[in-house]
């Protein structure tokens, strides 16, 4: 077996007695961006959700560098250096900014590096530095993406799984999101993103997953999808050119 | 009904108010912050206030430690039982919802009252200390020392309080996990800890107060109910989750209740505050210094 950096074998999930994902496997290696795509209901963020243990797979593995997972709690799981931005950012609304991108940084091991991060926050994300004293409550819907992407950031992860940033924004938001997911990545953090913005997610990913209704479709690199046609016409919007 | 027969008696019951409201409040910030993380109304406030009273009656009595020497013990013992209290049976009951925790608190405080009774019988008590009578005059105002002294540590422990959850770590951690326990939780927070936290300085509170009541009144095991009656009234005025609110939320209810005993009658002061605790709850439900909730989209 390779040595994946996150590995999801076999994984099985349920909401009380509706099975949510089926059997689903897949891979994330270092350094890379890796996507799950695919409609609404398609297990995509159940499946981020399995990986930080907020929910529990019945069945499977989940592997991060070496450990199975499936049985730490979310704290846990974080603490090994996954940072999960879930889906609705989940910011702490009525704290400042400064404030939510200290909680970012709570474990002491991280702690200790609190000033450095914040300004590599800021570098990312200049135009949080003009509102740490703002409640995160009051921002924009970007600017709540640019800072739960920021928080999340704030514990130097070693890989980040992003839930939908893209949903919600302007186009030219989503636009700047995705570089700076790439700037990211180039940076040395691996991506795991979810996203429905299949476009701009085949640009950057290194590599794709398609989930449907808890079960995958097909993977591959973009530009192996790009040339399938069921592919094509199910996320694209194309028609077979045989048809 | 009789009219206050000078200024300087206004004040004087003006004064008394706030006194005695600043104990109040004390009690309730704790409750408002046990409840602003966990969402558990902790009636069992008063009987822990009690608690707290009876082991301070207990080392006055047998050792003649003083008093406000005894917050000093008072306060890690309590802090200490406040953490096994949330851990050994608060977090247990949390994702059963509100009611099973409110159930537990309920039950807590009626073993706590029938344990007190037991080891201390049901006889009032009181704490009398050399300096008990004591006052000194501000003007032609008469203050009693041990109210003062009071009223000196619940600011204190608001300011302590206050500063905790804006300056430190751990204090915006309760803040986030108030907020959001989950989110707190992607982000590396224990949540069970900070929770256990929050409930140890809610009960360390509470032992607080506890001390402060006994100095003030005689007490019984049974006499903790009412307070916690009044600190979630407190909570109520003042706002939820504020921790300002809650200590003028005491306040008012303090000033409230000594104006409306002199000006009318004793028995009327009850009525008064909760006739005033309605008024709130129907024309600014969310309290004086609270905020109004905000679903979470």
């Amino acid at each position: 077996m390779a040595n994946h950096l996150l590995e999801v074998r076999n994984v099985e999930i349920f909401y009380g007695d509706a099975q949510a994902v089926w059997g689903v496997s897949f891979h994330v290696d270092t350094g890379k961006i890796v996507a799950l795509v695919g409609a609404n209901g398609g297990g995509k963020s159940t499946l981020l959700n399995s990986i930080s243990s907020v929910i529990r797979p019945s069945k499977g593995e989940i592997v991060f560098s070496g450990k199975s997972v499936v049985r730490l709690k979310p704290e846990e799981v974080a603490a090994m250096g996954i940072s999960h931005v879930p889906e609705g950012r989940r910011l702490f609304s009525r704290l400042t900014v400064l404030e939510n991108l200290e909680l970012g940084a709570y474990p002491p091991n991280i702690r200790r590096y609190m000033k450095e991060s914040l300004e590599r926050a800021f570098d990312f994300f200049p135009l949080l530095r003009d509102r740490i004293h703002q409640a995160a409550g009051t921002l924009s819907g970007g600017e709540q993406q640019m800072l739960a992407i920021a928080r999340a950031l704030m514990a130097r992860p070693i890989l980040l799984m992003l839930d939908e940033p893209s949903l919600g924004l302007a186009p030219l938001f989503v636009e700047r999101l995705f570089e700076t997911i790439q700037t990211l990545n180039g940076s040395g953090i691996t991506v795991l993103l979810v996203e429905q913005n299949v476009h701009q997610t085949l640009e950057i990913a290194d590599y794709v997953y398609v989930l449907q209704t808890g079960t995958l479709k097909m993977e591959g690199r973009p530009e192996d999808l790009l040339g399938n046609p069921d592919f094509r016409q199910a996320f694209l919007g194309m028609v077979r050119a045989d048809t | 009904m009789t009219g206050f027969t000078s200024f300087a008696v206004f004040f004087q019951i003006l004064i008394n108010g706030v006194l005695l409201g600043c104990m109040y409040g004390v009690a309730a910030i704790g409750l408002s912050l046990i409840f602003g993380c966990m969402e558990i109304i902790f009636i069992a406030q008063g009987a822990v206030m009690i608690l707290a009273a009876y082991s301070i009656y207990w080392m006055f009595t047998l050792t003649s430690i003083d008093p406000f020497f005894g917050f000093l013990v008072i306060l890690p013992i309590f802090f200490g039982l406040g953490w096994l209290m949330y851990v050994g049976l608060f977090q247990r009951v949390q994702k059963a919802g509100k009611n099973s925790s409110l159930l537990l608190a309920f039950g807590l405080m009626i073993l706590l009252e029938h344990l007190m009774a037991l080891i201390w019988s049901p006889n009032t008590r009181s704490v009398t200390t050399s300096y008990s009578a004591s006052a000194f005059n501000l003007g032609r105002i008469n203050v009693s020392v041990t109210r003062f002294v009071v009223a000196i540590v619940a600011l204190a422990a608001t300011g302590f309080v206050f500063l905790f959850l804006k300056r430190t770590m751990l204090g915006k951690a309760v803040r986030g996990v108030s907020e959001d326990r989950l989110a707190a939780s992607l982000l590396a927070i224990n949540p069970v800890r900070v929770s256990a936290t929050t409930f140890a300085i809610g009960i360390a509170l509470a032992g607080v107060a506890g001390v402060a009541t006994c100095i003030i009144y005689p007490f019984d095991p049974y006499f903790g109910f009412l307070f916690s009656l009044k600190a979630l009234i407190a909570v109520a005025f003042g706002g939820l989750g504020s921790v300002g609110g809650a200590l003028l939320g005491g306040v008012i209810l303090g000033v409230l209740e000594s104006l409306s005993s002199y000006t009318i009658s004793a028995g009327w002061a009850d009525a008064v505050t909760y006739a005033a605790f309605l008024l709130v709850l129907i024309l600014r439900p969310e309290g004086l210094l609270g905020r109004r909730s905000v679903e979470r989209p």
